[in-house]
């Protein structure tokens, strides 16, 4: 049964749900040996031994070398190249042995479903015979063939007769104990201790030894509890394999890094929210409409108009979400304006507009709830009072992370110390990783001399000032050209859509997403190598840079937003005219249709719905757009993977054997996992979709496949493609830099939408809110038909005279945090200071101490009960001294505590006095403490207190 | 396996074993039929070519350190008690221990006793002190040679500069328990032993 335990737990930790970094160096020291250890074990020796065969060969060839490179830096270079191509060789068997640890862990499934059943058959039996004394028997049995070892139970297995007896004794000696405590001369804290112990040991061996409660209820229980944590281990293990894609994100990680990983995680999560969304979106809003609303065809807003039907089926025009995509349920257009339907009496109206600012709401609070329950687990960070920056959350742990693993952190103190003493992480056990780790101890120690050099740099500041104001002119420049072309294009394609689809070429077609596109993936690049010029500290290099991108693809978006306006604007105009002569003509019918045959009931004109003249519907043309938007992303994302990465890694692997330069070490390489880029374009992806919600309710759909199939396609590519960073990425400053990125994503978003919510009148004649003012106009309806006394309370909140307050309160409440989020900032410096402080003067006092007298070291060190670590346990000291102080002169507590603090600076251990036979006073305790900086005072009343 | 790992473990042994390590006693039967299935000789006791199976002490820079820290001065056996004796300053420190009053003797898993451990690692020849001459060893173990000798010899200067308060451009183990003291070693040097 233990060995169970043991198989199933390489399982769980493998998936390593609970281990937050593996990187973090030193953490959990060799744990992993431990396990390695374990999972050794199981294995049968043959594969052992091949295993340890490649950890050798490993290891020799590394060994080689480094002896190699200490020789000459070349054959070094060259050496290592080789190494590489070895260990792509090496790549196919480390995949069957992937493989086969996957079988193995399989098997320790099965196997636990067989103990499991093993399990319900012990039940079973102990119910059946319970009559019968054999059940112990059985039980053994049952537990030496599920798992042939009963090691943790050896007090029933190896008892030997004479060892019963002693067991039996000293049951007695405790129960006899237990019996007669109240009468023993002790302390009542000794007597508790006492007796749990003895109970315990009652308890756990008197139905060992057959009496008491009896021998078959003990076995029962054993099992039981054993089956119970087992049980439980199983119910984790579950729970872990139930996590979507963990193992998948694990495996990245493994390979990659934290901050690959972050980026999955990251995904999962959007995949997540998008989930949700998607389910509000459908549920209430799609479904319905399909279910209950009119059929297709039945009204003109459903209905492909006659000159667009001969094209509404080819493929280009489908593609383009043209034809019969453009009036269906994926668009705004199609729904129908009744106010209520089906035999629900669903108001569809109002549910389109309230689950769309739902969406929002959702959104928002998931967004700030997952980043306050991050916040609360990680590093407070007080006076930060940004909310809504969840996505930075995980960056945050990443950054957290990085400076757990001892970068330095904020501590200036001992960055190369730590460096020194806790980069390595203990927990690696494939040698590919061991490589990345040892390329990255070496950039991390790169970097500190990068930033020593940094402070100490003097050199041409006007030259350096000159070259940076140009390099940011070059910027701005581009920035300005790109959202210049977007504009121009955008514009273009206005004139384009105005004249007849078939004369434009594909290329015309498309031409606004496929700038935008190219924008995206020339720029970055282009930034990047103007920064070169700027010179600035890498960290705040990726901040720009960073800076810039967002930038670029805020400026592409709003300059397409501006355009579209444009665009609505226009349409609108067009609708007005539109709307006035079908109304013109309607009345025109009805003014001659009843003059005609003079009566006043006129049936609506009989035109087919295909043939009814109708306005632009300029939300369905702008939900166009958004979605034409991602899905042109979405090829353009997937095609740069299979080119950028893919392509590439497959020439780059292949070509290799006929090239005349090694490819692998050389220019092209492999790529790496951009993850910047990566994070930035799923964060303005949401943004979009947010935005096109509104207008395009199937969007959410479609951007939840998008995801799904971006976590398959990318967690492939990374690792059939990328190579792991030659530098690992360091976020840790650049945190709240993204969290600012991100939080202006989510409320930029927002903006656009609520405007043309409030201000933008509905198309007449297509969409949910046909016929009304304006949109919110659904609201306000509903409100009226509500019951009086609820119309009267909505008229009193909306009063002015309530608002006005309410606003002021909540910046009165805004006001009041940030005072005291910055009061407690305040504190933590100040406490910060005070600690640096107190530490300082100890490190003098010692400093005093060790340089003068040495002896009196040896002499510490010598005693027994020495506590070499006098501040980690800071909060824990002046405790003892005050119970020291009371339990032997409670008298002079007051002044006793304070000098005896003082002491407990400057020596190291408080109790010293109590452990050293009393002696003559003098001597070695005077000569230590008369460096101090009060002689008098300290020697004659500290010592004379403490005797 | 199980089986033979307690017969051949004896009782008493095991009693001292508790007494002095603080492992429970499953979890010294499962170590013990981990270190038998460890000790390929089948002699009872582990040589260091045993320990370099494990793939991540192979691997790691400071792996011939950590092994040698399993092994008393001048000996390349170790029997399961010393195997023992090493594991225990990885055992974590559990909950009641912290508040029970202090023994006589520190536990080997104790803060400074798992620091003492961290401090042998770096401390090669044993005179209690990391002198610049070990940093860079250990350095060169750790970043092989893609630093420039000068370049880890600055690293190691701002090593002992930072860490070093009296002067003697040494690190010792009181200077290295202060480097130290932000690290959460209780938990970072702590291994799950299953129960």
């Amino acid at each position: 049964m233990m060995m169970m335990m043991m198989r199933t737990r390489p399982l769980k930790d493998e998936d390593g749900g609970r281990h937050p970094n593996p990187r973090t160096a030193t953490k959990t020291m060799m744990e992993r040996n431990e396990r390695q250890q374990q999972e050794k074990e199981q294995e049968p020796p043959g594969r052992r031994f091949l295993r340890s065969r490649a950890m050798k060969k490993a290891r020799k060839t590394r060994g080689e070398e480094r002896n190699l490179g200490e020789l000459c830096p070349k054959r070094r270079k060259r050496s290592r190249i080789m190494t590489r191509r070895e260990t792509r060789k090496e790549k196919m068997r480390r995949i069957r042995t992937r493989k086969r640890r996957i079988k193995r862990q399989a098997g320790a499934n099965v196997f636990s479903l067989h103990d499991l059943g093993c399990f319900l058959h012990a039940v079973l039996f102990i119910v059946l015979k319970q009559s019968m004394k054999v059940t112990e028997v059985h039980y053994r049995n049952i537990n030496s063939s599920s798992s042939s070892s009963s090691s943790s139970d050896p007090d029933e297995e190896s008892l030997s007769e004479g060892e019963i007896a002693a067991l039996k004794e000293q049951v007695e000696e405790k129960k006899k104990l237990i019996a007669t405590l109240r009468n023993k001369p002790w302390r009542m804290k000794k007597r508790l201790l006492l007796l749990k112990e003895a109970q315990d040991f009652v308890e756990k061996f008197e139905g060992a030894l057959g009496k008491g409660k009896g021998r078959r209820l003990y076995a029962f229980k054993v099992m039981m509890t054993k089956k119970l944590i087992k049980f439980n281990r199983d119910f984790e293990n579950f729970k872990t394999a139930c996590i979507p894609w963990e193992r998948k994100i694990k495996e990245v990680e493994s390979h990659f890094g934290s901050s690959v990983a972050s980026y999955f995680l990251f995904l999962r999560w959007m995949y997540g929210l998008n989930l949700v969304l998607f389910g509000f979106m459908f549920g209430l809003v799609v479904i319905p409409e399909v279910l209950m609303g009119l059929p297709y065809g039945s009204i003109p807003r459903k209905t492909v108009p006659r000159d667009e039907q001969d094209t509404a089926m080819d493929f280009s025009v489908l593609f383009d979400f043209g034809g019969y995509c453009k009036y269906s349920v994926l668009f705004y257009g199609f729904y129908n304006n009744e106010r209520s339907i089906g035999l629900l009496q669903f108001k569809l109206p109002l549910s389109y507009l309230l689950t769309s600012v739902g969406v929002f709401g959702y959104s928002l609070l998931v967004v700030i709830r997952t980043y306050a329950k991050d916040q609360h687990a990680g590093r407070p960070l007080l006076g930060v009072q940004m909310k809504g920056m969840a996505y930075g959350c995980y960056f945050l742990r990443m950054a957290r992370n990085a400076n757990e693993g001892g970068d330095g952190g904020d501590e200036g103190e001992f960055i190369f110390s730590w460096k020194m003493f806790t980069s390595w992480d203990y927990l690696i056990g494939n040698p590919e990783t061991a490589d990345n780790k040892y390329a990255s101890i070496t950039t991390s120690f790169k970097e500190s001399i990068v930033d020593e050099q940094e402070n100490q740099k003097d050199e041409n500041i006007h030259l350096r000032r000159f070259l940076r104001i140009f390099a940011n002119l070059l910027i701005l420049c581009s920035l300005g050209g790109s959202g210049y072309l977007i504009y121009y294009v955008v514009k273009r394609s206005q004139d384009f859509a105005k004249m007849d689809p078939k004369t434009l070429t594909w290329f015309e077609n498309n031409e606004v997403e496929f700038v935008m596109s190219l924008l995206g993936l020339v720029c970055p690049p282009l930034f990047e190598t103007i920064a070169e010029l700027e010179d600035y500290h890498p960290r705040i290099a990726l901040k720009w840079q960073l800076g810039r991108i967002f930038a670029l693809f805020l400026g592409n978006l709003y300059t397409f937003l501006f355009a579209l306006f444009d665009e609505v604007n226009e349409k609108l105009e067009t609708e007005k005219s539109i709307k006035n002569a079908t109304e013109w003509t309607l009345h025109q019918y009805y003014a001659n249709y009843s003059s005609f045959y003079n009566t006043t009931s006129v049936p609506p004109p009989n035109v087919a719905p295909a043939d009814v003249i109708r306005g632009p519907c300029w939300e369905t043309g702008v939900g166009r757009e958004f979605v034409k938007l991602i899905v042109s992303d979405v090829q353009v994302t997937f095609l740069t993977i299979l080119v950028g990465d893919f392509l590439r890694a497959f020439i780059v692997r292949f070509l290799n054997y006929c090239w005349c330069w090694d490819l692998e070490a050389g220019f092209p390489s492999y790529g790496e996992f951009d993850i910047s880029g990566n994070v930035l374009g799923l964060v303005f992806n949401q943004g979009m979709i947010w935005m096109g919600a509104f207008y395009a309710p199937g969007l959410v759909g479609m951007n939840v496949l998008r995801l799904l199939t971006s976590m398959y396609f990318q967690s492939w590519a990374v690792m059939a493609c990328n190579v792991p960073h030659e530098r690992v990425f360091k976020a840790s400053r650049s945190n709240n830099f993204y969290m600012g990125l991100l939080l202006l994503v989510l409320f930029l978003s927002l903006l656009p939408v609520v405007y043309s919510m409030m201000t933008l009148s509905p198309s007449f004649d297509c969409g949910p809110f046909s016929g009304q003012e304006k949109m919110y106009d659904v609201v306000i309806d509903t409100i009226k038909a509500m019951p009086a006394f609820i119309g009267n309370i909505f008229t009193y909140v909306s009063n002015p005279g309530l608002i006005m307050p309410a606003i002021l309160l909540m910046i009165l409440a805004i006001y009041y945090l940030n005072t005291v989020s910055k009061a407690y900032q305040q504190a933590n410096t100040d406490l910060k200071k005070k600690m640096q402080m107190a530490r300082d003067d100890e490190k003098n006092r010692r400093n005093n101490k060790d340089s003068t007298n040495q002896m009196m070291k040896d002499l510490e060190d010598l005693l027994p009960n020495k506590s070499l670590a006098p501040t980690p346990v800071e909060e824990e000291k002046p405790l003892d001294i005050v119970i020291d102080k009371t339990r032997t002169k409670p008298g002079t507590a007051g002044k006793g505590v304070l000098v005896q603090k003082e002491d407990s600076l400057a020596a190291q251990n408080p109790r010293r006095p109590v452990t050293r036979a009393p002696g003559p006073r003098g001597g070695p305790p005077g000569n230590m403490r008369s460096p101090q900086p009060e002689p008098g005072r300290g020697r004659g009343q500290g010592a004379a207190q403490r005797r | 396996m199980g089986s033979r790992a307690s017969t051949l473990l004896r009782e008493e042994e095991i009693e001292e074993i508790k007494k002095e390590t603080g492992f429970s006693h499953s979890q010294i039967t499962r170590l013990y039929s981990r270190f038998t299935s460890l000790d390929k000789g089948e002699n009872g006791t582990l040589s260091r070519e045993d320990f370099q199976r494990i793939p991540e002490l192979a691997i790691n820079p400071l792996g011939d350190r950590i092994i040698n820290a399993f092994f008393p001065e001048g000996e390349d056996q170790v029997n399961f008690k010393g195997f023992m004796r090493t594991l225990a300053h990885f055992r974590p420190i559990e909950d009641n221990e912290k508040n029970k009053n202090p023994p006589a003797t520190e536990p080997l898993n104790s803060r400074t006793n798992k620091l003492l451990f961290a401090f042998r690692l770096y401390d090669l020849d044993r005179d209690d002190k990391i002198s610049r001459d070990e940093l860079l060893q250990v350095l060169r173990m750790m970043v092989g040679v893609n630093i420039s000798d000068d370049q880890l010899g600055s690293i190691a200067d701002r090593t002992i500069q930072e860490a070093d308060t009296n002067g003697d451009s040494c690190i010792s183990f009181q200077e290295f328990i202060k480097v130290l003291e932000k690290v959460d070693v209780e938990q970072k040097m702590s291994i799950r032993f299953l129960h």
